[in-house]
């Protein structure tokens, strides 16, 4: 960690040679068990590679690398959605949620009742959601449609209801994968805003896997390049990027 | 154990409002809605009524209410036991994007499947209103009973969703053992009557649903003692299935998303 400004700080995820696989682990048919059950090969893939790496509270980590290079798994490694074979990831303590859009919508609710219910699957209790009901509603702004069923919806409003959600639910640290580019050309400078607002708060400990690189550029202190499972780079934007872009062409 | 406790109680909001929130979907789209709840076991206990009442010439006092009371508490067994199978997979949107306890989801599948019980008990109130049952002080047993009735379900219910990830064709298996136990929980006979005595014993003692409508049935209908002792035996044996079941599904849990 090359940065002064963090040196100070704590850690707020610690990453520690993780490796995470994908055994062949098919879902089978009794038939397939009783007959190969001696047979069984399992094939192997590693996502990701005995990665190590630490994010200081407050800081902004950028992830790139091509597809299927093992970005969006770490992310959920990180969130906790599945463990890693090996190594480990220590979040000391602080509150964490992936911000992923529509997580438990119930189609034939109306957007009222779906913030809650997504909410509380974000881990918020029902008193903080109903607290910050007016906040979410506003930011989306679909007008009368929150009282509608979340089914009626155009697809622009069901992303621009979900990302509110997550957008003002805020955690401690904040895991982003690729959802700034939702809704309308409008919603999108309001919801890129404020990203950068909840970013921007120095407390908070960010985590953004992203393909735009002029995202990256703008809004990251670091950026960790990844290719086939292992960190290729991870440094300022500066250094990463123009190295990242040349290789990409 | 403590583990198990903390993620209980901190999700069961989330649970509970689930729940709430699939029935409420559940009827919003229907012009009968939630009266079908009650229409569906009501019809089928007029079904069951005739052909085993006239048909086969059943003599049970208050044969109705004798299979209402059979087939409201199986129906949440089986539906519970039915829905537990595909459960991770019908919840993908949610367990490839938050972390949950997975246990959460049958707890919430329990509340849902639970809420139509409980209309289906009123249903019975009104039954036994209606037939002047006489109520002894024996009813107050129905509560053991539910309890028995939901840590069983919930055990089997544990074990079921682990495989139902693994094994694709587990429903088929399901359904045809759930046909079976139907059969042989005497929702619309007397187990007690209707069997030789040696088949009584085996069915009574091994088979716990015909354990638990048979008890329900003696401290409802006709103010008996329920066999506590076979009550108490399979309770433990439900919590220590539900011990394995839990412990099996917090080692897996991560790679579930992995497979489905």
């Amino acid at each position: 960690m090359e940065e002064s400004k963090f040196t100070n700080t704590k850690s707020a995820i610690s990453v520690r040679n993780v490796c995470i696989e994908y055994r062949s682990l098919k879902a089978q048919s009794i038939k397939q068990n009783f007959f190969k059950l001696r047979k069984v090969k399992q094939e192997v893939f590693q996502a990701v590679r005995n990665v190590s790496f630490e994010v200081k509270e407050g800081q902004i980590l950028g992830i790139t690398g091509k597809n299927g290079s093992g970005k969006s798994t770490m992310l959920r490694a990180i969130a906790g959605i599945f463990s890693a074979d090996s190594g480990e990831i220590d979040l000391h303590g602080h509150s964490i949620s992936l911000l992923s859009i529509g997580v438990g919508f119930n189609k034939e609710l109306s957007g009222r009742e779906n913030i809650l219910l997504s909410g509380m699957l974000l881990g918020f209790d029902e008193a903080t959601i109903k607290e910050r009901m007016n906040e979410i509603i506003d930011f989306a702004g679909i007008g009368t449609f929150i009282d509608m069923p979340v089914r009626t919806y155009s697809s622009g409003m069901y992303s621009k209801l979900a990302f509110s959600i997550t957008a003002v639910l805020e955690t401690e640290i904040m895991l982003i994968d690729e959802v700034l580019s939702v809704g309308d050309e409008k919603f999108r400078k309001k919801s890129y805003g404020k990203m950068k607002q909840l970013i921007s708060k120095r407390d908070r400990t960010v985590v953004i896997v992203s393909h735009s690189l002029s995202t990256l550029a703008e809004l990251c202190d670091e950026v960790m390049w990844m290719h086939d499972g292992e960190i290729v780079m991870l440094d300022t934007p500066e250094i990463v990027l123009p190295v990242y872009r040349d290789f990409m062409k | 154990m403590k583990r198990f406790w903390k993620d209980v109680t901190s999700h069961l909001g989330y649970a509970l409002y689930s729940a709430k929130s699939e029935l409420k979907s559940e009827v919003a789209n229907s012009y009968l809605n939630w009266i079908w709840w009650v229409l569906e076991p009501f019809c089928f206990m007029l079904i069951y009524s005739f052909i085993f009442g006239t048909v086969f010439n059943a003599k049970e006092p208050h044969f109705g209410l004798f299979i209402f009371i059979g087939l409201t508490a199986w129906d949440f067994f089986s539906r519970n036991v039915t829905q537990s199978v595909k459960l991770l997979k019908n919840n993908k949107a949610i367990v490839t994007k938050v972390y949950i306890p997975k246990f959460v989801l049958l707890i919430s599948r329990m509340f849902f499947n639970g809420y139509k019980m409980l209309i289906s008990f009123g249903i019975i109130v009104i039954m036994m209103v209606y037939y002047r049952i006489h109520v002894t002080w024996y009813i107050v047993f129905i509560i053991p009973i539910f309890i028995v009735l939901f840590t069983l379900a919930f055990a089997i219910m544990t074990h079921l969703m682990h495989y139902g990830v693994y094994v694709q064709d587990l429903t088929n298996v399901t359904t045809i053992v759930l046909r079976m136990v139907f059969y042989m929980s005497g929702i619309f006979y007397n187990i007690e009557t209707r069997l030789p005595p040696q088949y009584t014993a085996i069915l009574l003692k091994g088979n716990p649903m015909a354990l638990i409508l048979n008890s329900f049935r003696k401290c409802i209908l006709y103010g008996q003692m329920p066999n506590l002792k076979w009550l108490l035996f399979w309770f433990v044996l439900a919590v220590i299935i539900a011990i394995f079941g839990v412990r099996k599904i917090y080692k897996n849990e991560n790679s579930y998303v992995k497979v489905i």
